[in-house]
């Protein structure tokens, strides 16, 4: 489908972070194509979660943080100085591996995003809340308990409600850290499913330490490995044909 | 979700509550009683008037404090919000003050009372002519002040800092994925959720405050048998003010579960 050469999304160029004193980031450089599933795998704080809060920016808040290098969104800095901070986070969406929905009625949760961008008529609301809904097939079930508290849904509905609410404001990249870490497998498969689906309309990040569903859903992978970015192609590639060898260790389980 | 409990639980929790409660309010009417009785007979002959000069007197003092502890608590969140929302926490403002303020909550109000005290002798002479209320002489009204002052603060900024740790930073990240800004974040999700911690905290440092006021007045009492006019009154009125104030952050406390401890 995504033959055609397009522009790159998303271009990180040269990429250092650090927490103090402590290197979190070496020198990673790839690009994100549009409309794809793009997998950042490898072992637990090897850096994957660091990585994507800097795409959306969540990294400013964390104190002792500082990087040099270049991300490029759709070809403007990110982190030029001009930026608003709030109109990069709408556009780079995330979903967390809590699920952590707000504390106010479903619909509420769903609207927040529209609501806090300026729009307040309801017709539009409603219009956006139930297409949200729809698009995280969470309609049907939770149609009739819109008005409810989130509590009363399951791991796996809260999740996916966060993404419906993510998925309200409109973003260009959606990000999602590690979602299925609280799941069981069935709620997986279903998260699974859905991010295969939102790569007609949205281009994705998807953090995983699991390889087999990074082999499940992602078009394109990339192998971090002590805060370097070992290796990075499509994932026929880094999964049946790496080029390095830790890699290699990586996807046949010999490593981390 | 920092959360109302269970409906049953809550049910269960304002029983055993409002037991405590009633149990502590009527030893506080019969302490009352006895010391109204022990002061009336200490002062047969020096007033006649003890009664009616009993309301005013309490009002006055309560005219003086709330104000003043109430102002005393807004300064506390505003400094708190200041050190953990607008502060890192490597800044050495923030390390200071909070330091600081750990010195201070560390020390129990009785010290903070005697403090007082020491003041109040320090002032040669003036303590004895203190017959009447604590406002009517500058000198007493401004050490009260600073008193108050010291104990509340600490204790205000401790508990609103506490409360707004209790929000889960995924929260206000999962907030700030949808582009709000820190604004919007802070008014529209943090406080809402910390705010039942914040005022447990606020009744809290306002109890302290209250008990070192009745310690006060209690030395007062008990060190001059002359000159009470509504004195027991006052120190009963601190001491109900502390009681109240305790068992309704408790109340507080015992009612909003952290989120940490409800849901893993």
């Amino acid at each position: 489908m995504q033959t055609e050469k397009e522009q790159p999304i998303l271009s990180i160029r040269d990429l250092n972070a650090w927490y103090g004193d402590n290197q979190i980031l070496k020198s990673l450089s790839f690009e994100v194509q549009q409309r794809q599933v793009t997998a950042l795998i490898g072992p637990t704080k090897c850096g994957k979660s660091a990585l994507v809060r800097c795409i959306n920016r969540l990294n400013d808040f964390t104190p002792d943080f500082r990087f040099t290098g270049e991300i490029l969104f759709k070809g403007s800095d990110m982190y030029a100085k001009k930026t608003d901070t709030a109109a990069i986070r709408k556009q780079v969406g995330m979903v967390f591996r809590k699920p952590r929905p707000f504390q106010c009625s479903i619909y509420e949760n769903v609207a927040y995003g529209a609501r806090i961008s300026g729009i307040n008529r309801t017709s539009q609301l409603d219009t956006i809340v139930q297409k949200s809904l729809q698009k995280t097939g969470l309609w049907d079930e939770i149609e009739p308990i819109l008005d409810g508290t989130p509590e009363q849904l399951s791991t796996g509905q809260q999740q996916l409600l966060c993404i419906a609410r993510a998925l309200a404001v409109e973003p260009e990249i959606l990000i999602f850290d590690e979602p299925c870490g609280e799941l069981d497998p069935i709620e997986t498969v279903k998260i699974e499913t859905l991010v295969r689906d939102l790569t007609n309309d949205y281009t994705l990040i998807f953090v995983t330490n699991k390889r087999r569903q990074a082999a499940r859903v992602s078009d394109s992978a990339g192998f971090l490995y002590c805060g370097e970015l070992i290796e990075f192609g499509t994932t026929e590639k880094i999964f049946s044909n790496p080029q390095d060898t830790r890699t290699e260790q990586y996807v046949t389980g010999r490593l981390g | 979700m920092n959360a109302l409990t269970t409906r049953p639980e809550l049910r269960k929790k304002i029983v055993l509550l409002s037991i405590t409660v009633i149990i502590e309010g009527v030893a506080f009417i019969f302490f009352w009683s006895v010391l109204r009785k022990t002061a009336a007979t200490h002062m047969q002959a020096s007033s006649a008037s003890r009664t009616s000069d009993a309301l005013p007197n309490l009002l006055s003092d309560l005219n003086l404090i709330l104000p003043m502890s109430l102002l005393a608590i807004l300064l506390g969140i505003v400094c708190a919000f200041y050190l953990e929302e607008w502060l890192s926490s490597t800044s050495w403002i923030r390390r200071f003050i909070e330091s600081q303020v750990a010195f201070l909550t560390g020390i129990p109000s009785l010290l903070y009372g005697l403090l007082a005290v020491i003041i109040f002798f320090g002032y040669a002479g003036v303590f004895k002519a203190t017959r009447t209320t604590f406002q009517h002489n500058t000198a007493l009204f401004y050490t009260e002040m600073l008193i108050f002052i010291l104990m509340v603060i600490p204790v205000a900024i401790k508990a609103t800092q506490e409360a707004l740790r209790s929000v889960e930073t995924p929260i206000r990240e999962s907030t700030y994925a949808l582009g709000a800004n820190r604004w919007q974040v802070l008014t529209q999700q943090v406080i809402p959720r910390a705010f039942p911690q914040m005022l447990a905290g606020g009744c809290r440092a306002m109890s302290q405050a209250f008990a070192a006021a009745a310690l006060l007045t209690g030395i007062h009492i008990w060190s001059h048998t002359t000159g009470l006019r509504g004195l027991p009154d006052r120190f009963m009125l601190f001491l109900g003010g502390a009681l109240l104030l305790s068992n309704a952050s408790s109340f507080l406390t015992e009612i909003y579960v952290p989120a940490s401890t409800q849901q893993n």
